[in-house]
């Protein structure tokens, strides 16, 4: 659906407030962190010390003779396996623990403080073992095995292979072209490789589940999470238990990024809750927990070969990219799976050939987080066409220009590039001319500027993303009105900050032509009473959920036409609605308000016809094709946006502190829905990746022990990191399948920022980055090596 | 979590003395570091004596000598304009220090007990030659601030003892400034902290590096050079030179050793080069 | 010797109501907060002092709560995001959050309010690096703090209240 005349939009595209404004300013937005059940116990679990160990014995009866314990569980009387797509985790570790922080016993008491108390009485004997820290150590035919029993595992065949007696749970390839001839046609071949650390979401809700084991083989859980309908059925396959008998509530939540995704604390609640006799369990983590016990953003090693001709097209690219899955699966086979089909960039490569292997450690596990393996892909792609276009003495924005998929040509699984899609090119133009890009500076102004001991630089870099997900997801949305003519929009999406509820309402009120204030959207997302919705992840909620809210509201408006046709004695076709109102085209003073229909219209004698409208709508995704197992050949993408970032930095010389004078970024939005949230969706997505950039990362001791777990040594960005000035460019060539024209732009904002911060870094210096983050203690190592390319 | 502890708010400074005395009791002030270390499970006192009643440790006085009560917090330190115009650098060193939240409860007094390598306000109490004033049991003791703080979170208190006050005895005028290098620009520990105080009258130098040995370094032999180097940019290379030869930074999680060393020598040269120009 | 005590009874008001409870010696004012006075618009995001979630008015001055013992606030008076609003009246400040988009997942914004509403107290008309000095204790993961600043600063032009 594509807006012919912007200027008759109402709702659609307006700095709208967010619905949920007033409760969360008031501190009455209540999250599962505050909800407090009727006999309610407090859970604790007890971790490993050791990154790789055999549980030799766990003694809990000592913590069992503490007043006001409820239940003690260790893994051993648990045989239950949970996995989305590899089903590899025990809900505590059993025989082996495979990360340090892993829970391998857990208690529920009367209060936290009792259970934090027995926890500390249940002594656990380990056999440390040989953990395996480096996924390219991982791989080699000597390395200790993670999960032996890998070939025992069940998985999601068809899009899924792990291999046994490996610590490969997944390889995705992508085999494009011919990657030979691709090389053969090169004047010029260039190879690099790049590092990402791991690192963690930080949402400042820690994660938290209370569940009660009901009468019935019933189950209620509230939680902090992203996705309702995914943690019921990974809990329904997980206990056996159907679905109908689970019922999942998601309240506020206080922020998800990915990390809230899929299932995490409720399996481990739910089996305390049975043992201490069905009352609900509540266990949140804590910070430290969230840490290292919750899993975290994959690390990533990538290697690049690109070969190009001396006018600057791409011929080829090979890449190998080796993912850090850590102890655990999860979403991680995933992430290496949408990191290769995206892994060449928004470019054309005729030939590509892509390796993606995930790989097991006895680090944390990998989760989604918000760009799905694109910020670290592309934190080595987009480097990597800066070095290329330096070394064919090209400007890297005309580089790019060159390759950049335009309508017509094919990306890497084959997907033809269409007058649907957005502009890169466009996203590229409007940055590079923000920070009035003019090409690398030269070697004597860099030395010129160094004296000054503060030395400038500049950089772009682009991006794309498109949702990672089934090609059969769908969702659904009810527009149930009350007797008043307002609306409640019922959806199982989670708005845990996009404001995705407020975008939706405006859909609504834009078709339902009704006031913006008339629509509610209520809080909480309930399995058992909000539609289905496969998960809030992908940047897919606006989308997909906007489409199934027009469709809702026609059918809304088609109801209500009906009966006022019959009121009004015309053809539904004679009916037009504005206004809350329905009128006659020919007569608009023959009218009939919604409020008089919605609940059933009443004649003047009494007779009544109709009854309570409720709107239907419903969306599925459209035209996906599952990838070939060879190739990686088919349709992934429901809708890819692009975009683009360009920085302006500065760097001291003598430290190695970086800058940010301008950080600058558009995106091909399609169509905006709400101009303040985008803005501000950007500007949060942006410094996100700017912590990606400079700040954050896992650090480990060679023995595997979590080293900076807590706020004090893991330092996300506050109030006085910003950059000096940032913009943000909304970009609009129309998706004509997404709602008025948009596409997602909810994880983008983070995409890339690491790599336009080490493009600018080679401008200001002359030195090529390749691990992140960019501390200032790794730039000033760069600077005193007094080499051209710092690899550590 | 905080486990089980007694509390006890003494209303005079005997009664604090005599609570101090019982087993496993510390003194509790703003508290920062303490209900943090309580909660992760590192210290486990059996009694809290909150000291913030007793008037002795309320003390704040800037005229002649500087005197800075145990209960003074960083920013009456911060805000205070008498304190800023006479010893500026005390308020420079503050500012660093944690969040404003924080800074409303974290004392002075406090910061130096907790005997951090790191503590952002040792440096400036170094140069400043400030004294540490202890009661205790046998009464009351002067003690120079580099003799209190004796290692990595160690001081020279002794049980019973709780610090009433820092004095500076002579905060004669001379230039001064505090430097911190942290990770990024929000509220970090230092990597490297630097004080100096420089006096051409009476021809002092003194520089002080924290976060750099087991505690920080006073350098010795800077007056020597101040003397005898008139150009500023050699004195600082001089200086700093002293300076590496007396630090022993280590490997963290922060920081290599060898940044460390590194940035001692920036900062070094930059704090004197701001000292004494 | 003397008996010292795990168990205290406290007086404390909190946004103009007193309240007399017993409390142990080891409860936090965040916890007595939430967990006593069933005050559950304050957060707890770290519990180490490092975030700000748990941000309220102690005296007049800003604390973090996780860092104070309920008895500590014996006698004290608190404010809390609850005692902000009047009824259905928000304050200048929150209008100008929902305004300006300072909140997303709304967690760090009843700390982040507190803060900014303290700074605006004492400082009616701060400078930007005067909020942001007043606001970087208390980390937000969502909006990359450049609404929040604005916000603040739209209610510092305007005046406060």
């Amino acid at each position: 659906m594509i807006v012919e005349d912007k200027s008759k939009l109402r709702y659609v595209s307006k700095d709208i407030p967010r619905k949920d404004g007033v409760e969360k300013v008031t501190g009455s937005a209540v999250y599962v962190a505050d909800m407090v059940l009727p006999g309610m116990l407090y859970a604790k679990v007890v971790k490993s010390p050791y990154a790789y160990a055999r549980i030799k014995s766990i003694n809990t009866s000592e913590a069992e003779k503490i007043p006001g314990v409820r239940a003690v569980i260790t893994g051993k009387e648990l045989n239950y396996k949970v996995g989305l797509y590899v089903v590899d985790k025990d809900i505590l570790a059993k025989d082996f623990a495979r990360y340090q922080g892993e829970p391998v016993a857990a208690v529920a008491a009367d209060s936290e403080l009792i259970a934090e108390m027995a926890c500390e009485k249940i002594k656990v004997e380990y056999e440390e073992l040989e953990p395996v820290m480096d996924p390219r150590e991982a791989l080699k035919p000597d390395a200790p095995l993670v999960h032996p029993d890998l070939g025992n595992y069940s998985y999601m065949k068809g899009v899924f292979q792990p291999r046994p007696k490996t610590n490969i749970p997944h390889v995705q390839k992508i085999r494009h072209g011919d990657i030979e001839k691709g090389f053969k046609e090169a004047d010029l071949v260039v190879e690099t490789s790049f590092y990402n650390p791991p690192v963690q979401h930080v949402a400042l809700e820690t994660h938290v589940a209370i569940t009660q084991a009901l009468p019935g083989n019933k189950v209620l859980i509230y939680t902090s999470a992203q996705s309702p309908f995914t943690v019921r059925s990974l809990f329904s396959v997980c206990f056996g238990i159907p679905l109908e008998n689970i019922r999942v509530k998601v309240p506020y939540v206080g922020g998800g990024f990915g990390g809230k995704a899929g299932i995490h604390l409720e399996p481990l609640t739910y089996v305390l809750s049975k043992k201490a006799g069905g009352r609900p369990v509540k266990l949140m983590m804590t910070r430290e927990e969230e840490f290292n016990t919750i899993p975290s953003r994959q690390g990533l090693y990538s290697d690049f070969k690109t070969g190009v001709t001396k006018d600057g097209k791409i011929t080829a690219l090979e890449a190998n990219y080796y993912w850090d899955a850590g102890a655990y699966a999860d979403y991680g086979v995933n992430v290496g799976r949408a990191g290769a089909y995206a892994g060449a960039g928004p470019y054309e490569v005729p030939n590509c050939k892509i390796d993606s292997y995930i790989v097991y450690t006895n680090k944390v596990f990998g989760t989604a987080y918000r760009g799905f393996g694109h910020l670290e892909v592309l934190w080595g792609i987009e480097r990597n066409m800066d070095i290329v276009a330096r070394k064919l003495g090209m400007d890297p924005v005309e580089f790019r220009m060159k390759n950049v998929l335009r309508q017509g040509a094919y990306t890497i699984t084959g997907e033809k590039i269409t007058r649907s899609h957005g502009h890169v090119y466009d996203c590229l133009d409007a940055v590079a001319k923000d920070i009035k890009w003019s090409g690398y500076k030269s070697e004597e102004e860099r030395e010129k500027e160094k004296k000054t001991g503060k030395v400038r630089g500049k950089g772009v870099a682009l991006l794309h993303k498109a949702p990672a997900m089934p090609t059969f997801t769908s969702t659904a949305i009810i527009l149930k009105f009350n007797e008043n003519g307002s609306v409640d929009l019922m959806t199982s999406l989670t708005d845990y900050g996009q404001g995705t509820y407020t975008a939706l309402a405006q859909i609504a009120a834009e078709i339902l032509k009704m006031p913006i204030e008339r629509i509610n959207v209520p809080w909480d997302s309930d399995t058992s009473f909000t539609p289905y919705d496969w998960q809030t992840v992908a940047s897919k909620g606006a989308f997909m959920s906007g489409n199934a809210t027009i469709a809702a509201a026609e059918d809304a408006l088609r109801q209500i036409k009906e009966i006022a046709a019959q009121v009004l004695k015309c053809d539904v076709a004679d009916l037009v609605c504005e206004d809350e109102k329905v009128y006659l085209i020919h007569n608009p003073d023959e009218y009939l308000e919604y409020k008089q229909i919605v609940n059933g219209y009443v004649y003047p004698d009494g007779t009544s016809i109709g009854g309570p409208v409720i709107g239907r709508g419903r969306y599925i995704a459209q035209g996906l094709t599952n990838l070939d197992p060879e190739t990686g050949q088919g349709l992934p993408a429901l809708d890819w946006t692009y975009g683009a970032h360009g920085a302006e930095i500065e760097i001291d010389i003598e430290t190695g502190e970086i800058h940010v004078i301008r950080l600058a970024s558009a995106f091909d939005v399609g169509q905006t829905l709400n101009e303040g949230l985008a803005r501000g969706q950007i500007i949060g997505g942006v410094i996100q990746g700017l912590g990606s950039a400079l700040t954050e990362e896992f650090k480990f001791s060679k023995d595997g022990k979590f080293l900076n777990a807590s706020f004090v040594d893991y330092k996300i960005l506050t109030a006085k990191d910003l950059p000096d000035s940032m913009e943000q460019y909304l970009i609009e060539n129309p998706q004509h399948d997404g709602p008025f024209g948009a596409r997602g732009v909810a994880e983008h904002p983070m995409i890339s920022v690491p790599s336009v911060i080490g493009n600018a870094l080679y401008d200001a210096l002359g030195i090529d980055y390749f691990r992140l983050p960019l501390t200032s203690e790794r730039i000033y190592f760069g600077i005193k090596s007094g080499k051209k390319e710092y690899h550590d | 979590m905080i486990k089980p502890v007694a509390y006890f708010k003494p209303g005079s400074l005997k009664e604090a003395v005599e609570a101090l005395q019982t087993e496993n009791a510390w003194p509790l002030a703003g508290g920062t570091d303490l209900l943090v270390n309580m909660r992760n499970g590192v210290e486990h006192p059996d009694l809290l004596v909150d000291i913030k009643g007793l008037e002795e440790l309320n003390v704040f006085e800037v005229d002649g000598k500087i005197i800075i009560g145990g209960n003074i917090n960083l920013n009456f330190i911060i805000d205070d304009a008498r304190l800023r115009k006479v010893c500026p650098v005390l308020g420079q060193s503050a500012l660093t220090v944690a969040t404003y939240q924080l800074r409303n409860r974290a004392t002075l007094v406090g910061n130096i007990c907790n005997a951090s390598p790191a503590a952002d306000m040792a440096p400036a109490l170094y140069v400043m030659e400030a004294e540490v004033v202890v009661s205790g049991p046998q009464g009351e003791r002067h003690v120079p601030i580099n003799e209190f703080i004796t290692g990595v979170k160690k001081t020279s208190l002794k049980k019973g003892e709780v610090v009433l006050r820092v004095e500076i005895p002579n905060p004669k005028v001379g230039k001064t400034a505090f430097l911190k290098k942290q990770r990024y620009r929000g509220h970090d520990l230092a990597t490297v902290n630097v004080a100096g105080i420089a006096n051409p009258d009476t021809g002092t130098l003194r520089v002080c590096i924290g976060a750099c040995a087991v505690t920080p370094v006073l350098l010795k032999g800077t007056d020597e050079l101040y003397k005898s180097i008139k150009d500023v940019d050699e004195l600082a290379d001089k200086v700093s030179e002293l300076a590496l030869q007396s630090i022993s930074p280590i490997d963290d999680v922060r920081s290599s050793a060898e940044y460390r060393r590194d940035m001692t020598a920036v900062y070094v040269k930059r704090l004197v080069r701001t000292i004494c120009s | 010797m003397k008996e010292y005590t795990k168990e205290l009874n406290i007086t404390v008001k909190v946004n103009g109501r007193e309240y007399h409870e017993s409390v142990p010696a080891n409860m936090t004012l965040l916890q007595f907060l939430r967990n006593k006075l069933l005050l559950t618009g304050t957060k707890e995001g770290c519990g180490i002092g490092e975030c700000g979630a748990c941000t309220v008015v102690m005296n007049g001055k800003t604390v973090t709560s996780c860092l104070v013992l309920a008895a500590e606030a014996d006698g004290a008076e608190i404010r809390t995001i609850e005692g902000e609003a009047k009824g259905e009246k928000l304050t200048a400040l929150q209008e100008s959050f929902i305004k300006y988009h300072g909140e997303q997942c709304g967690f760090c914004t009843p700390g982040m309010i507190m803060s900014a509403q303290n700074l605006l107290d004492r400082n009616p008309k701060p400078t930007r690096e005067e909020i942001v000095e007043a606001i970087s204790g208390n980390l937000c993961r969502c909006t990359g703090y450049e609404p929040i600043i604005k916000a603040i600063e739209a209610v510092a032009e305007k005046g406060n209240r």
